[in-house]
């Protein structure tokens, strides 16, 4: 079999694989792309895309359940869960052909199969189990991406017992649920089938759900979901699934009490380990894997010169917009480009699209605190912003976290409508080191929810004008 | 003549510039690591992490000049050294000059007088004298410099953003080498002293700075200074301004050389002497015309009585 000859190859076509692959070939690199299943990874395929496709459903949902507010009567209406189903997966689909269109544009040589480390700049193809081609290169990018972990005895069977995967495509919309988990899988989850009706429980093992967030953010965020209906037991965990015929019954220990709740399906999200195994690395020992995660130093670069490993396979936080940026950072560094720095992580925002969104970037104020730096803190309530009230979406806020001595905006954290797409206003203004200054002195249009994040930082400085 | 240089923009990030300010880092000495060589926070991490900034007791610090360090190549190369550590004075001269060098934009006249006069002048007065003192060559110019600067006031300047200050009086700083170091004890209004009591005052001050004695406002301040070489048999150079100040004069050796003198050769003894002028607050004619009263004053001592 001829061996094919490329400066780089990609082995995994999700977030992070694509864009790399995609950047190497602007930089004038001959790259290829091995994927086995799906070009767009998890993200496009069974992660952020088509969730927020079912999200948008249930916020209609939502909207329609309460157009009376806005002095609409709707007498009667129904939503057919297969369509909305379906819809998810036609946009996913439709994201797919656009990757594989800009692969192609950019020249990237994809090759469908599934791709293996094979020894020093030799990756090898495999489809059916038969190997049907061998690829070679100076520069090899594991980017493989991540799977969701499993715990003994709360294994997805697929049927009664889901991960996100099954969660995505049910065929009949469950009456109740149980989401062990409260992370951004779980929460987004745990939202849209209440939303659409369910009866909803989550359980968190932290102390709090949403651990990564900032305190105040989780307690407010807990607060909006059980005023909404959802069930919350945090400090809990499950102790046992019984597996019924059409249900499940979960043994929950919640603070040392042990109780029983009988729900139709449950969902797990504990979590996500990196897809380590199988693709070679007993070949290369150089390469070190801890905790299900590859070890690599801050260019991508793992112990064995000329292999890179990237995205969610090599570790926390599991974004796809880390990914994509590892990405670009490690094949801009293999063809030594000037002015690049590794990935500073303290600039990546989170995004969790639950009812109401939460999203941050940077240190919470804890954080913050326990690195040594004396803060100030800013606050600033949707109950005191037209565009909020307009929309009839007052409830959230906005909080930012500055440096007392350097003015430096250490954090910015929100939970509230559609403060996903706020967030990168912060995300700008940390990657361009701005200071207090800086965003007091920008002018923020009105009306507008973005208003609220000019108002959170003059409230850090005592200098609020609508609260 | 030369034209003011404009400051090219400095590109740095707001927080690079708030933790610089903090710091007292100066930014113009960093070398950014950003986007297009933008100076970004790590940079200034940096800076502290390697050689401590040096404070000037006036102004902010300077960071070691941005080109190869000497004991990074050194080490790289295997060249052997010894490491003389820097004294405050030593840290002082290196801020305070690499600003000058740095921000003042420079420009230089040179003019020569004959000090035939001077020297006869200096002579006549020293034989009189009976020992009880002696003047110096650069007694004599010390005098000169502050005559000049009082008949021609617009030499006697520093520039600020708002105004240029012009000062009442000259009080000429004396460039001493002493064994710490570079210093410039300060002669205060010149103009209104005698050259017996010029040459006493410089003598105590030069004598009281190389035993490290000088109180600080002995050497703090002034608005000319006056650095002589000659006695090092040195012809001619250019010296550094030593800011706020305007003016730097850098005098020469005087040495016998043949001269045309209606339409005959003649001997005489010449000194050159340069001027280091800032020209945001003195112009190249204005620093001209100083010289030309100097050189008045120095070639016909006695208009000094006037």
């Amino acid at each position: 079999m001829p061996e094919q000859k490329f400066d780089l190859i990609v082995i995994g076509g999700g977030p992070g694989g694509y864009v790399a692959a995609i950047r190497a070939a602007q930089l004038g690199m001959n790259t290829a792309l091995v994927e086995s299943t799906h070009l767009g990874g998890i993200c496009l395929n069974w992660g952020c895309i088509p969730t927020k496709a079912l999200l948008r459903c249930s916020e209609i949902n939502h909207l329609l359940n309460n157009a009376s507010e806005f002095g609409f009567t709707i007498k009667e209406f129904f939503f057919d869960f297969k369509k909305i189903i379906e819809r998810s997966r036609g946009v996913a689909k439709q994201l797919a052909g656009g990757v594989q269109h800009l692969l192609k544009k950019n020249k990237v040589t994809v090759i469908d199969g599934y791709g293996k480390l094979a020894g020093q700049g030799k990756v090898t193809v495999e489809k059916d189990g038969k190997t049907i081609d061998t690829l070679s290169a100076p520069h090899i990018i594991i980017a493989t991406g991540a799977r969701a972990r499993e715990l003994p005895g709360l294994e997805a069977d697929g049927k009664l017992v889901w991960s996100y995967k099954e969660a995505m495509v049910p065929e009949t919309m469950p009456k109740s649920l149980l989401v062990v988990g409260s992370g951004a899988i779980g929460i987004e989850f745990a939202s849209f089938y209440h939303n659409m009706g369910a009866k909803v429980t989550v359980i968190e093992v932290m102390d709090r759900i949403l651990p990564v967030e900032d305190e105040e953010i989780s307690k407010f965020a807990h607060k909006q979901f059980k005023k909404q209906g959802l069930t919350i037991h945090t400090g809990a965990k499950v102790t046992k699934l019984e597996k019924g015929k059409d249900n499940v019954t979960a043994h929950i220990d919640i603070d040392g009490k042990a109780e029983k709740i009988t729900v139709d399906r449950v969902i797990v999200a504990v979590g996500i380990t990196g897809n380590v195994e199988d693709i070679g690395l007993d070949k290369m020992p150089k390469i070190k894997v801890d905790r299900g995660h590859i070890i690599v130093n801050e260019w991508s670069q793992t112990g064995e010169s000329g292999v890179y490993a990237i995205g969610d396979v090599a570790g926390p936080p599991w974004l796809a917009h880390k990914a994509s940026h590892e990405g670009v950072i490690c094949v801009e560094k293999i063809a030594g480009k000037n002015d690049i720095h590794p990935l500073e992580t303290s600039n990546i925002p989170g995004c969790t699209y639950c009812t109401p969104q939460i999203a941050s970037v940077g240190l919470t104020e804890k954080a913050a605190i326990e690195k040594g730096h004396k803060v100030k803190v800013g606050r600033f309530p949707f109950m005191a912003n037209g565009k909020a009230i307009a929309l009839g979406e007052p409830e959230g806020m906005v909080k930012t976290v500055f440096d007392a001595k350097t003015g430096e905006l250490l954090g910015a954290h929100m939970v509230g409508a559609e403060v996903t797409e706020l967030i990168q206003g912060y995300g700008i203004a940390k990657t361009l080191e701005t200071t207090e200054i800086e965003l007091m002195h920008t002018i923020f249009p009105h009306p507008t929810l973005s208003e609220m994040m000019h108002e959170s930082v003059l409230d850090a400085y005592g200098r609020a004008i609508h609260f | 003549m030369s034209q003011p240089a404009t400051e090219p923009r400095l590109f740095a990030s707001p927080l690079a510039r708030r933790i610089a300010a903090e710091k007292g880092v100066d930014l113009s000495a960093i070398k950014g690591s950003g986007p297009h060589g933008r100076i970004v926070k790590i940079d200034i991490e940096g800076a502290k992490a390697g050689a401590a900034p040096v404070i000037a007791p006036s102004k902010a610090a300077t960071q070691a000049s941005s080109g190869p360090d000497a004991a990074q190549m050194s080490n790289a190369l295997g060249m052997t050294y010894t490491e003389i550590p820097n004294n405050n004075i030593r840290k002082i001269v290196a801020t305070r000059l690499l600003e000058a060098k740095q921000t003042v934009p420079h420009f230089y006249l040179t003019i020569e007088c004959r000090i035939d006069s001077l020297m006869a002048a200096r002579k006549g007065i020293n034989d009189k004298a009976n020992g009880e003192y002696k003047l110096s060559v650069n007694d004599f110019i010390i005098k000169a410099c502050a005559n000049a600067l009082n008949t021609y006031p617009a030499a006697n300047t520093s520039w600020t953003e708002d105004a240029i200050l012009q000062y009442e009086h000259a009080d000429i700083s004396v460039a001493v080498a002493t064994p710490n170091g570079l210093i410039t004890p300060i002669v205060k209004e010149a103009e209104n002293k005698g050259l017996r009591q010029i040459s006493e005052e410089v003598k105590d001050l030069a004598g009281r700075a190389r035993e490290g004695k000088l109180k600080p406002e002995e050497f703090q301040g002034g608005t000319f200074t006056v650095s002589n070489l000659g006695m090092f048999g040195i012809k001619e150079f250019g010296a550094i301004i030593n800011p706020p100040q305007s003016c730097i004069l850098a005098v020469g050796a005087g040495e016998q050389k043949p001269f045309v003198d209606g339409g005959e050769i003649k001997i005489g003894t010449f000194m050159t002497c340069t001027l280091s002028v800032d020209h945001r607050s003195v112009d190249g004619a204005v620093g001209a015309e100083y010289l030309q009263i100097l050189k008045q004053y120095i070639e016909t001592p006695v208009s000094m009585l006037v």
